[in-house]
């Protein structure tokens, strides 16, 4: 039996497995989002047995949409602030975490415990220390420092409440992703560069950006994504008040599903963030690996 | 690689069955094994009233009278209705739900029929969308009235509960006066409580002077931008310049706004359901601390914002129709379970053949004060804007709407912005 025969005789019998992970793939991710682009297209209703096809009514009634702007503008402020704090604050605290003793292991461990909670009991921890008589009020109100201060009561401080807590979550897989980018540099690395005389902020920049690049990319890429995406936690947190200040773009989607019964509409929105998603994402990540090879 | 590439169809194969399993359209509770009897499922909710133990034990009472049958509890989320459609959209649309608004989805439920309603029920037509009942009208609750603390009324000088919108307005200038927070508000709750006040106003002065208001709306014989609702949307401009909440009201959960009101007393009135009477909310050995009056009017008519409802409707494509029909009129007529409703909801009970001692609940004064205005021969009732699930229930999403207005007035008094807003809603909704 020739190599080449032999080779795809093994191929063959391993393509089942591709073929089920390819049909998988195509059930739960191809179809659904197909079925959503052709459903954006149509006035689709739970309540409504045939939808009608619209054409684009559904896209044009989004860009003259007020709602649908300010849920945007409201993800987008999210999206910078927290890819911003979560990455700085995530270097910080995994350039103070890195080193390979039991402690530092443990602290690392707490750091990372705001990643593994679900969005719902992030939402219900802070909603406990946000409300009007919530922890940190108790604590102003203990110190003398006055009656307190509704974090959740306008919109400008509900959305600060909301990108912080965010930020929270966030800032625990940055520290894990730096971490093991920071254990992946060489020791010689920095001795060389010691030797040569460089500072600590010259090692810095000079040695640790450009090692640690790859993950600067992962990090940014997947905080991005899950600001845009952001539902549950504002859910359970604000509910999207006040006065629908705090309702994401994913928000809007889902009230206007669920509430409205409008399946079509918000299928036009759920396919414009997602291209948003995929184009931002894109650019981010294809800006980043750039620099990645200049580094 | 014989065996390798059997293992590779097998798993093919097995993951080809879930894949489908998956997208079965079987409702849930479809899986239906009539030896071991009919399974059903029910979404319910709780709430401090309506607790676990309340559903595990009245669903146990009707199984066993209905016989053949096993219900399997969903718990909803907040939004008993939109978590329905979200149930419905991944074709699990339970057999059987808990006050939902079948004003909204009246076309996936199955009507009851007449003879029973009529038999068992003092309204039988209460809930009716089109001629039809999907929810039996079991009980009832006034949404808003508006409860009041007898000793902060006494400490700011209020000596008697206001009749009329400038004696509440009074009200609100001496409670501030003798720095006590004059109404709680639960505002944040936006989807609900929050929009209690505007509830309150536009049922008492425009669905008061006018019961088919709502179906004039519908039939856009009337807007929400017209000038009636532009002057309730006013007062309750008024009641936030006044000072009639406190600053940090919209940071305020329905959890803590019942602390503030009934706990702690820091509130002196406090708009919510008549559910507040039940033992659930306000306990009945300080109940009696409280009083109760309805949403004032500007010539003092008395208004009483009535929701009828009810706990079960049954989803018509359940694949046991007859038997979750059957377990939903036992649920809805026993007298023992509509006695807890009664004592720890402050449901009003509309069951036609059970006097109010065959309930055996032990209510306080708060619930008999509250229950005599509901009753009263003297008092105009009307559906309350919003709450009700028969025809005059809102489109989808206005509701909400209520609520980011009603919030939106504590950073605002944009009249026309927050009509337009509630219209622009109204459009929306009407599409869906």
């Amino acid at each position: 039996m020739s190599r080449r025969s032999e080779s795809f005789r093994r191929s063959l019998g391993l393509a089942p497995l591709a073929w089920l992970a390819f049909a998988m793939y195509a059930v739960f991710l191809v179809y659904p989002l197909l079925y959503s682009v052709w459903q954006s297209f149509t006035n689709r209703s739970p309540l409504r047995l045939k939808p009608i096809f619209v054409g684009f009514d559904n896209y044009t009634e989004m860009f003259a949409d007020d709602r649908f702007w300010m849920s945007l503008k409201l993800t987008l402020i999210v999206t910078v602030f927290v890819t911003v704090v979560s990455n700085v604050i995530g270097l910080l605290f995994a350039m103070l975490l890195n080193k390979n003793t039991a402690n530092y292991r443990l602290m690392r461990t707490l750091v990372f415990i705001p990643q593994v909670l679900s969005g719902v009991i992030v939402g219900i921890i802070w909603n406990s220390m946000v409300t009007q008589n919530g922890l940190i009020n108790v604590v102003i109100r203990n110190l003398g420092l006055g009656q307190g201060v509704g974090w959740v009561g306008t919109p400008e401080l509900a959305t600060m409440v909301v990108c912080i807590v965010v930020s929270w979550m966030t800032i625990a897989f940055c520290t894990v992703v730096y971490t093991a980018s920071l254990q992946s540099v060489p020791a010689e690395l920095y001795e060389a560069a010691r030797v040569d005389g460089a500072g600590a902020i010259s090692r810095f920049r000079n040695v640790t950006i450009p090692m640690i690049a790859p993950g600067v990319t992962i990090s940014v890429t997947l905080c991005m994504i899950t600001s845009l995406k952001l539902y549950d936690v504002l859910a359970v947190l604000t509910g999207g008040g006040p006065s629908n200040s705090t309702k994401s773009t994913a928000f809007y989607v889902i009230e206007t599903a669920f509430s409205t019964n409008r399946f079509g509409y918000a299928s036009a929105i759920a396919i414009f963030l997602l291209a948003l998603t995929a184009v931002l994402s894109y650019i981010t990540s294809g800006l980043l690996r750039r620099r990645e090879a200049h580094l | 690689m014989k065996r390798s590439r059997l293992i590779s169809v097998a798993a093919l194969a097995l993951g080809s069955a879930l894949a489908l399993s998956a997208c079965s359209t079987t409702a849930a509770g479809g899986d239906k094994t009539e030896a071991a009897g009919a399974k059903l499922s029910f979404m319910v909710f709780e709430t401090p009233a309506l607790t676990a133990k309340f559903w595990d034990d009245t669903i146990k009472s009707a199984a066993e009278k209905v016989g053949g049958v096993e219900v399997q509890k969903v718990l909803s989320t907040g939004d008993r209705t939109a978590y329905a459609k979200q149930l419905l959209a991944s074709n699990q649309l339970p057999d059987l739900l808990a006050s939902i608004n079948t004003g909204q989805l009246a076309d996936l439920l199955v009507p009851y029929d007449e003879a029973w309603l009529k038999e068992n029920f003092l309204i039988p037509d209460a809930t009716a969308v089109d001629g039809k009942v999907y929810l039996p009208p079991v009980n009832s609750q006034a949404i808003p009235f508006v409860f009041y603390n007898k000793a902060l009324f006494a400490k700011a000088g209020i000596t008697a509960p206001p009749k009329n919108w400038a004696e509440f307005m009074d009200a609100v200038a001496k409670l501030k006066a003798a720095g006590i927070t004059p109404i709680e508000l639960a505002g944040k709750e936006a989807a609900w409580a929050a929009s209690y006040p505007l509830v309150g106003t536009i049922t008492a002065d425009i669905i008061g002077k006018d019961p088919k208001w709502v179906q004039k709306l519908k039939k856009g014989e009337a807007k929400l931008t017209d000038a009636n609702v532009k002057a309730a949307l006013q007062k309750n401009v008024d009641l936030v310049k006044a000072g009639a909440y406190d600053p940090q009201a919209l940071s305020v959960d329905f959890a803590t706004a019942n602390t503030n009101f009934v706990t702690t007393q820091k509130s002196a009135m406090y708009p919510m359901g008549t559910w507040m009477t039940g033992a659930g909310y306000i306990p009945a050995d300080v109940a009696d601390q409280f009083g109760v009056f309805p949403w004032p009017t500007d010539d003092g008519s008395v208004v009483v914002p009535i929701t009828v409802g009810g706990t079960t409707s049954v989803n018509a494509k359940s694949a046991n129709v007859d038997k979750a029909v059957a377990f939903a009129k036992q649920w809805s007529t026993d007298p023992k379970t509509q006695g807890v409703l009664v004592e720890t909801d402050g449901a009003f009970p509309m069951l036609k053949n059970v006097k109010f001692s065959e309930y055996n609940a032990k209510v306080s004064p708060l619930f008999t004060a509250a229950f005599e205005l509901a009753t009263s021969d003297k008092v105009t009732r009307v559906n309350a804007f919003g709450q009700v699930v028969n025809d005059d229930a809102l489109p989808g999403g206005v509701g909400d709407a209520l609520g980011a207005v009603a919030q939106g007035m504590f950073a605002g008094a944009d009249i026309d912005a927050f009509a337009k807003q509630l219209d622009d809603a109204w459009q929306k909704g009407m599409k869906g």
